[in-house]
């Protein structure tokens, strides 16, 4: 099986096997970070962006790299961008997001306390805990060192106890 | 790491917290993504992608395009020399049993042929090297 390395440069040149392959390994994955850290809107848009900077940009791809690391990278770029956008809305969960899920009220609560967090602490948080990256992969993802990862983590659980302890 | 979390204070205190956090988040599998979704996003990145192949096309393409040009374009001075003074010299000959009017309308139409020739000539050559190129690099066999 080609790594995802391997697949992103075919990409680069033009094969659209190797994409379809890239989407179908990274759909779930991408889509629920983007989900978690929207609350739920504007999701496919956004997943639809990430793939198409990432085809214009894999011409440029360092094989060298992880391309897990580069394409989170693009997500969370695009999540940033996404919460600059005028008019500023308060983040709120949308309960109406449609889901596979069995426990309802696990889920609600899980994306309203991630809601209630600074965008900043929110994307440390999920491509830690949810996604299981390294403190380090997550820096090169944010573009910060890994001492602003480590104090963003622990504010956001700071902030979680006091969000977990009033729920 | 659990050592860790057993003797510092601060991880101690933020541990139940990261761990009930895991569990909800563990307790919530995400929205499912639409089956439409890859598809379309296949659909809107085509056009990137057939860019992507044009542009790969052109970087392993244009040393072999580059090469044939200079390779054209060297004999071009000798042949520029030769088409003035032959152009010339039938010149001369028409103007001897013609009319001079009717002579240099006939030599005219001859040098507008000869720039169109060699226009043409020195238009196909980057074409014809580029599409050379490509299929020595389908044949497996790299130009150069």
């Amino acid at each position: 099986m080609a790594r995802d390395e391997e697949l992103i440069c075919r990409v680069g040149v033009g094969d659209q096997d190797a994409l379809a392959e890239l989407c179908r390994r990274y759909e779930r994955p991408l889509f629920h970070f983007l989900a978690r850290h929207t609350g739920g809107r504007d999701v496919e848009d956004l997943y639809q962006e990430t793939w198409l900077r990432a085809v214009r940009a894999a011409p440029r791809f360092d094989p060298s790299r992880r391309f897990s690391t580069w394409v989170f990278q693009i997500a969370v770029n695009l999540c940033r961008d996404w919460h600059r956008r005028p008019p500023p809305e308060p983040v709120e969960a949308d309960p109406n997001l449609p889901s596979t899920t069995d426990a309802p009220e696990a889920r609600i609560d899980a994306r309203r306390i991630l809601a209630a967090l600074p965008e900043a602490q929110r994307t440390v948080l999920l491509l830690r805990h949810y996604h299981g990256l390294s403190e380090e992969e997550t820096a090169e993802i944010l573009g910060c060192p890994r001492g602003t990862v480590k104090s963003r983590l622990h504010a956001a659980r700071e902030r979680l106890g006091q969000l977990m302890g009033s729920a | 790491m659990l050592a860790h979390v057993r003797t510092c204070p601060r991880c101690r205190v933020e541990e139940p917290v990261v761990r009930a956090l895991a569990a909800q988040l563990a307790a919530d599998p995400g929205p499912t993504p639409p089956p439409s979704l890859a598809p379309r996003v296949l659909a809107a990145a085509a056009p990137l992608l057939a860019r992507n192949a044009r542009h790969a096309a052109w970087r392993t393409t244009w040393p072999a395009v580059a090469r044939a040009l200079a390779a054209a374009l060297l004999p071009l001075p000798a042949i520029l020399v030769f088409d003035v003074a032959l152009v010339r010299a039938i010149y001369a000959l028409l103007g001897a049993v013609l009319p001079h009017g009717l002579s240099l309308y006939l030599v005219v139409n001859h040098a507008a042929l000869l720039v169109l020739l060699l226009t043409l000539t020195y238009g196909a050559v980057p074409v014809l090297a580029a599409r050379q190129a490509r299929l020595l690099l389908q044949d497996g066999h790299p130009h150069g």
